[in-house]
């Protein structure tokens, strides 16, 4: 048997004496994809930093084509070969794509143009289309995605981590990026590849290993797994058929209008939109990147401004409506819970039971002068039992959560308000199966008690699962509604392209 | 002067009324052509009205009111009354009988215990473009009067001029009086009673239905921000409403009815059939003004171009929210649906544009629709409130 290029013996990695990884024996071949798969807090995210030099082991070892190695940071880790994708990007947001990608590799006097030229063909041989002169912090989350790739295969790495690389990509662009996993195969680049659409796990991946609260569950070929098996093993119960098993048969009936927008502009994003969304029903919005689906919610919740002129219209409850901040929206019981939860959704640094009492002192207006801790407290401890998130107490720091309880408790920080429309943006991106489970019955219960609910999601089957009604949205407006009833992949995907 | 500055600035940035918005077409409201491939019943030559009395299906045509019985295959309909003047306006009396309005200026019943009833005036003002009638079983008569100022056909002049002088009437046949439920409303065009024993009228030019239940002030809305302008409204045979919207609100006409200048001017200068306006049917002449986007693309004109003309019907459940809505698309031909009434388990439309009567199963309808065959929706077993073990709000 060949020698593992990358290999880890009983890691064991403690957060203040809590193991996020115990024991776990792993070994990554030459020229192979690997799936690591797992719900939420099970560990991946943990076992990759490691080998990305991003976390120290605790205790355990690991090896590089046989020779033990401690990579003390990611630097180190990468001039060992290996590089890491990670879940939420880590660039420069006011650095152009180009510095972004050369960024760590510069010499003592850099041409500007020349990186540009250098980065421009390197992304056109990857059939990336991003703009190298662009300043990342106003791409869209999939073209960060994609100089996030870029840069790590520029590295020449010969292990690339990807944590969740396609939770922002659209149909087309997976297929993209599954060819460039194929070609990094070929060249003898080995590939680690974290995803929780096991879909995709089960299609480019040559063997998937499975993880379950911080423990080695099993490794094996692709070929001896499916869908089922992947799903048992990673939650030890069967979920398979309460996720997107089935079509629905029925529809919630439409309530009254809540939320109209008319003839809507946005600069170039947002042109000429016009939708409704009613009491009662989940609305979902589907459409390519670009499409304009955020930003005319956004407007929709004050996060962004419409046109100044000619803006067109937004009537709540037949009210027109014009917010230039998301707090006056709060207040009128519209809430958006964002699809970058990392950067809009909760402040990292503070616990999880500010934040989400924070969402509650947004809804007061002002009027609590003096902020009580207890209060605090209470709200987190009654929110948190509420959704289950999975946090050892209230004052645990957001960003020491997995991604599907940051995610929880982003939508408790909105549910905390009452609101009556609720934006949805990519509820489920980066967030493990058992979460999706929760977090989708969590939308469905809301629509069922009487409020107005929009997803907006890339993830066709999850549009379809949840969706009363889908709208398409195209280039800036709605082109296309479907009853849930009525909609196929097909459909949905023919009005989101042509 | 706020109220002048704040006008003032909503022109110059296009906000507010001067927003020039028009909503949209979507959820319950989402087309179909399900109106464009109704059966013809007849062909007609000056539809006005509809009414039923649950046997037959009577048409205000010209002079005449003709008969049809309902399931009937007659192509020319029974003359079953003939008056002096045009009937702008029809209803069945419920205990046998027919209030009919003559010309727009008299109230007349005929049949029935109160034959030969008349009404000119009401609340000590004339009658002038009365369009609507509805009778209910207490003896009472509701009517709508348009405008106090454009006769019934000339409701374009009307709209044009943003007349705000339509009328809520409520005739009392046992005691032969009239009074005034609301006035000064933007067109006053249908009128029912509800189930709590108020009345439903639309004011077409507002795009909405008001409630009153008492004198003059409105209880609420029972439906507004209507992507038509509605017209009659008659009851559905298992609880709530049909309610027709005879012309489509466009972005052009929309931004024609805030420029006051150009209105006035078009007024003055072009034929009514010219105006940039909404009509009853369109694509007669070339001459005809072009709506925005209102063009052939590869040969097509494309349905969901904004139309000129177009038809609607749409079915309101006795709360006012819509259930669901037939469509004659912009490329179809049966537009202008004035008036819409049940008889037998089906839907007779009035298609004043086309001047036809026109007949479609509402099982077949709702069938297509998917509203028959869909299971109901379960009950909701827990809230998320209660789910957390609190009781629901």
């Amino acid at each position: 048997m060949t020698t593992p290029i990358l290999e880890l013996r009983k890691a064991t990695k403690k957060y203040a004496g809590v193991p996020a990884i115990e024991d776990v024996d792993f070994a990554l071949l030459r020229g192979e994809i690997h799936a690591i798969v797992g719900e939420n807090g099970a560990g991946k995210s943990t076992l990759t930093k490691v080998m990305a030099g991003v976390v120290d082991l605790t205790s355990g070892q690991m090896l590089v084509e046989g020779r033990e190695v401690d990579p003390k940071t990611p630097n180190e880790a990468r001039e060992l070969g290996v590089a890491m994708v990670f879940q939420e990007t880590s660039l420069v947001p006011t650095m152009t794509v180009a510095q972004n990608l050369f960024l760590g590799q510069e010499r003592w006097f850099n041409r500007l143009r020349g990186i540009y030229i250098a980065a421009q063909q390197f992304m056109q041989s990857l059939q990336f289309d991003v703009d190298p002169t662009a300043v990342v912090s106003l791409l869209g989350a999939a073209k960060k995605q994609m100089v996030e790739i870029a840069r790590a295969v520029l590295h020449n790495a010969r292990v690339i981590i990807f944590d969740e690389p396609t939770a922002s990509l659209t149909p087309e662009e997976k297929k993209y990026f599954f060819d460039l996993l194929y070609n990094l195969k070929a060249r003898g680049v080995s590939v680690i590849f974290i995803s929780h659409a096991l879909e995709e796990a089960l299609q480019v991946s040559d063997r998937i290993t499975i993880l379950r609260d911080g423990r080695h569950v099993v490794t094996d070929d692709k070929a001896k797994f499916d869908r089922a098996r992947i799903v048992q093993a990673m939650v030890g119960r069967d979920l398979s058929q309460t996720l997107y098993g089935q079509r629905k048969t029925s529809v919630r009936p439409q309530g009254r209008r809540v939320l109209s927008v008319q003839n809507l502009r946005m600069a170039a994003m947002v042109k000429n939109n016009s939708l409704s969304v009613f009491a009662g029903q989940i609305t979902g919005v589907f459409g390519l990147v670009g499409s304009g689906r955020t930003e005319t919610f956004k407007v929709v919740a004050g996060v962004i401004k419409r046109d100044f002129m000619h803006g067109g219209e937004v009537l709540l409850n037949g009210r027109p409506v014009r917010y230039f901040v998301p707090a006056s929206a709060v207040r009128d019981g519209i809430v958006y819970v964002t699809e970058d939860r990392k950067i809009e959704g909760f402040f990292e640094t503070r616990s999880v039971a500010d934040n989400i009492y924070l969402g509650l002192l947004a809804k007061l207006r002002g009027r609590r002068k003096l902020v009580s801790k207890g209060e605090a407290a209470a709200v987190g401890k009654r929110w948190i039992e509420r959704l289950a998130i999975r946090a050892i107490g209230g004052d645990v720091k957001a960003i020491e959560l997995s991604g599907g309880n940051q995610q929880k408790v982003v939508i408790a920080k909105s549910l905390v308000q009452e609101p009556e429309l609720i934006i949805f943006d990519e509820p489920t991106r980066g967030v493990d199966v058992g979460a999706i489970t929760e977090i989708h019955q969590l939308i469905n219960r809301l629509a069922d008690e009487g409020k107005a609910v929009v997803v907006i999601s890339s993830y066709l089957p999850e549009v379809m699962a949840l969706s009363d009604r889908i709208l398409v949205q195209r280039m800036g407006k709605v082109v296309e509604e479907y009853s849930a009833l009525d909609a196929t992949e097909e459909k949905i995907m023919y009005a989101a392209i042509h | 002067m706020i109220a002048a500055l704040k006008q003032w600035s909503d022109r110059l940035l296009g906000r507010g009324d001067a927003a020039i918005t028009v909503p949209v077409f979507d959820g319950a409201l989402k087309s179909n052509t399900l109106i464009e491939d109704a059966a013809v019943v007849a062909e007609l030559e000056a539809p006005q009205d509809l009414a039923s009395d649950g046997a037959s299906v009577f048409v205000a045509d010209g002079l005449r009111v003709l008969r049809f019985d309902a399931g009937g295959v007659e192509a020319h309909g029974v003359e079953a009354l003939r008056f002096e003047r045009p009937v702008t306006a029809l209803a069945c009396l419920p205990g046998g009988g027919f209030a009919v309005t003559l010309d727009g200026k008299e109230v007349r019943l005929v049949g029935g215990a109160h034959d030969g009833l008349r009404f000119t005036s009401a609340a000590g003002r004339p009658l002038n473009a009365v369009n609507a009638l509805s009778a209910d079983t207490s003896g009472r008569l509701l009517a709508t009067d348009g405008s106090a100022t454009q006769p019934v056909e000339r409701w374009k002049h009307d709209l044009m001029e943003l007349g705000r002088s339509g009328r809520l009437l409520e005739f009392e046949l046992a005691k032969g009086t009239g009074r005034e439920i609301a006035a000064r409303l933007g067109h006053a065009f249908g009128a029912c009673r509800a189930s709590d024993g108020g009345a439903w009228v639309c004011e077409s030019w507002r795009h909405r239905v008001l409630r009153f239940s008492g004198d003059d002030k409105p209880d609420g809305v029972v439906v507004d921000g209507l992507p038509g302008y509605p017209s009659r409204i008659a009851p559905a045979a298992d609880g709530g409403f049909w309610l027709s919207a005879f012309i489509l609100r466009t972005q052009l006409v929309e931004f024609v009815l805030r420029e006051p200048a150009f209105r006035k001017r078009m007024l003055r200068e072009i034929e009514p059939q010219y105006w940039i306006a909404p009509a009853l049917n369109s694509g007669n002449t070339f001459l005809e003004p072009m709506q925005g986007a209102h063009l052939k693309m590869m040969g097509i004109v494309k349905p969901w171009a904004p139309p000129r003309s177009y038809g609607l019907v749409i079915r309101l459940t006795d709360k006012g929210l819509i259930r669901y809505s037939l469509h004659s698309r912009f490329d179809g031909r049966h537009h202008g649906i004035v008036a819409a009434v049940e008889c037998g388990g089906h839907l007779y439309m009035l298609s004043q544009g086309r001047r036809r009567l026109l007949r479609l199963s509402i099982d077949d309808a709702e069938r297509s629709l998917g509203l028959q065959d869909a299971t109901p929706v379960p009950e909701p077993v827990e809230t998320l409130r209660q789910a957390q073990g609190e009781p629901s709000s």
